[in-house]
């Protein structure tokens, strides 16, 4: 390689912010300069969610799991509890899940094989049951499953019924909904699924139900990350993370039904992408918790402090992890790791090193959680909040990501809001532009990646094969749906499917129906049909 | 390079509804002057029926789940036009890998550059 190649190198960011030698105090816009002297824990909050930072709180260990039978999904994350992970998260099949069929479906059916692969197959409250026995409900922080919208208000439903089923006051239960739009709307879209407006309804139902029933419940969580590992820059990523959350602040807004502070507290549990740009991405969860706090003042006159204080969780990017060389992932995931904790987030899940490969492997789950505490545990990391802060590099940083962040924000404003650049295809050629960069920056040499554009021999002794799952999700899965329908109360699942369709139709809050659905034992695939006769399909405006 | 006229077909096996790597390499081949028949997730039936309906001289597939189902596909392409070439991208672990190059299948996993893979559509649809 050339030793002299650094020399001609046009430095930038990984979101194309032109960078400097070095960084001066006069880098520093005014502004920024004078929020440098707030402490971590008080507005504007770019300096860290709580004064006392790790110290008050370790962030969480929360690692994506789930595959096969619900079973193996359940062994899996007691596994993770066991080798310290602080919280967990239960992965539903997508191919079932996400489309909310039943693994009868003809579409699932001819891919039989892939039923398992990505996630544990619950059809019904009986499988859900299954998945969460003897997990830590009340003492832990559950992922109930739902990161995509249509399947959310059925996951939602299933954990909670089994969390009654076991004396748990719902009032009381801690954990984390998701319903995110990126997920299924921009980065991996399925087959079917319901209209954009359909999906931003149910969204906001399940805020409702929560600040009727679930305080300690985080309703949704938006995941720029599904939109940044889709292809938005870390600005693009910001930006369109907030204009998401206008989406649910608004339409509560026009509905009336609960105190606005409350909406804006339900949506203030975010999830962003940790990439590998160490210092944009730290000075991204900087940027972001700023930005919470701006957008809740100038746009809703919300200024208090409980629920301006962005909590985040976040996920280093799978999209990094090489299929080449997989050992240098650990390198990798150690990385965005540091970014994301020298950032301040509460909460982290670290790709596993086989990522490119398949769904992690036991061992490649232990190191994602090994990484995380060697972080803590030895490097001192948590003993000082904000470690970053006063950088005249990071502060500069982070003023220009938050200008930035809000001028896509605005582009978003222009084309109709967030839904609308789903709904046209703007957002998704936002992210193919940069896809398509990226591609042609490794091409001419600009971007380098280990093993993959450059240094390609590997001398590795371990072989690296992929995580193989079961081979019996499907056959299993098919046996029990048909025992459900054998052996469940008919005209019981029957009304409470006919209630459920009957509030598609006249817009009432769709969840109280759902968790008599759910308790009545109707299947995930019945409730799907009734969303595809009441809502129909979504328009998709890719080609894909 | 003879490309024009020549046609791909492309499409996912998996329900998992990652577009990303398909729409880049789609861009790539259509950039190199082929022309791309993108039919999205497909069942294995459904790929073999438009093989057949597109006329096409090279089937593209994007494997995101079990190698099983991609096998299928591919048999029943094989059956209906044996003299059409397949080549799969996508995550493809290596054990997948070895199954589907035993079954003389071109296999370009995560990492592989866009010139490679546009090289071997040249070369498969003899336009080079």
């Amino acid at each position: 390689m050339d030793a002299n190649k650094n020399k001609d190198r046009l430095w930038k960011s990984a979101s194309g912010l032109p960078l400097q030698k070095f960084y001066s105090e006069s880098d520093v816009p005014q502004e920024q300069r004078k929020r440098m002297a707030a402490d971590p824990g008080v507005a504007p909050f770019h300096r860290g969610a709580h004064p006392g930072g790790y110290r008050t709180k370790a962030w969480r260990i929360f690692q994506l799991s789930g595959f096969g039978k619900p079973e193996d999904e359940n062994e899996r994350i007691r596994f993770l509890l066991e080798q310290g992970e602080t919280g967990f998260i239960m992965e539903h099949d997508r191919n079932t899940g996400d489309h909310c069929y039943n693994v009868d479906h003809p579409d699932v059916v001819a891919r039989r094989e892939d039923v398992g692969l990505t996630g544990a197959v619950m059809q019904s409250v009986r499988d859900i049951d299954i998945c969460m026995k003897d997990l830590p409900l009340e003492t832990s922080f559950g992922h109930a499953g739902g990161a995509v919208v249509q399947h959310a208000p059925f996951a939602l439903a299933g954990y909670w019924t089994v969390a009654k089923h076991r004396g748990i006051d719902l009032a009381r239960l801690p954990g984390t909904g998701q319903s995110d739009f990126f997920l299924t709307y921009l980065g991996c879209v399925t087959k079917q699924q319901v209209p954009t407006a359909a999906g931003l309804r149910f969204n906001a139902d399940i805020m409702e139900f929560c600040d009727k029933h679930l305080p300690r419940w985080v309703p949704v969580s938006i995941a720029g990350y599904n939109g940044a590992d889709t292809g938005l820059n870390a600005y693009q990523e910001l930006g369109a993370l907030f204009a998401n959350a206008v989406e649910y602040l608004e339409e509560i807004k026009r509905r009336k039904t609960m105190p606005l502070e409350n909406a804006a507290r339900a949506c203030s549990g975010v999830n962003f992408r940790a990439s590998m740009d160490l210092f944009e991405e730290a000075s991204k969860m900087r940027a972001a918790r700023l930005m919470w706090v701006q957008l809740l003042e100038r746009r809703y006159g919300i200024t208090n402090p409980k629920v301006a204080n962005l909590r985040i969780h976040c996920v280093t990017a799978g999209s990094r992890m090489t299929y080449q060389q997989p050992l240098n992932n650990i390198v990798r995931g150690t990385v965005m790791a540091l970014a994301a904790a020298l950032g301040g987030v509460q909460s982290l899940g670290v790709s596993g090193y086989d990522e490119a490969l398949s769904i992690p492997s036991e061992h490649a789950h232990q190191m994602s959680v090994r990484i995380q505490q060697i972080l803590q545990e030895e490097t001192n990391i948590q003993a000082v909040t904000d470690p970053l802060g006063g950088s005249w590099y990071v502060e500069s940083l982070t003023a220009e990501l938050v200008e930035r962040a809000w001028g896509f924000f605005e582009e978003i404003q222009d084309q109709g809001g967030f839904l609308a650049t789903l709904d046209s295809g703007w957002l998704h050629e936002r992210a193919a532009e940069n896809q398509s960069e990226d591609f042609r920056q490794q091409e001419s040499g600009e971007q380098v990646i280990i093993g993959v554009t450059d240094h390609k021999d590997d001398i590795s002794p371990f072989e690296v094969d992929g995580f193989m799952g079961v081979d019996d999700a499907y056959d299993v899965a098919l046996e029990r749906l048909q025992e459900v329908r054998r052996t469940r109360y008919e005209a019981g699942a029957g009304k409470a499917l006919s209630e459920l369709e009957a509030v598609c139709r006249n817009g009432n809050n769709i969840m109280p129906a759902m968790m008599d659905a759910l308790q009545s034992e109707v299947t995930l695939g019945e409730i799907g049909d009734v969303y595809r006769s009441v809502f129909g399909d979504w328009a998709t405006p890719i080609q894909t | 390079m003879k490309t024009a006229g020549k046609r791909i077909l492309m499409a996912k096996t998996g329900l998992d509804g990652h577009w990303r790597g398909p729409t880049v390499v789609a861009k790539a081949l259509r950039d190199a002057g082929f022309e791309v028949i993108m039919i999205g997730m497909a069942r294995p039936e459904e790929v073999m029926q438009a093989s057949i309906d597109e006329d096409v001289d090279l089937v593209g597939l994007n494997i995101g789940g079990h190698v099983d189902v991609a096998v299928r596909a591919i048999g029943m392409v094989r059956e209906a036009r044996p003299e059409v070439p397949i080549f799969v991208g996508g995550v493809v672990p290596p054990h997948a890998k070895r199954k589907l190059e035993s079954l003389g299948v071109e296999v370009y996993p995560p990492g592989s550059q866009l010139p490679d893979i546009v090289a071997a559509a040249v070369r498969l649809t003899g336009a080079a």
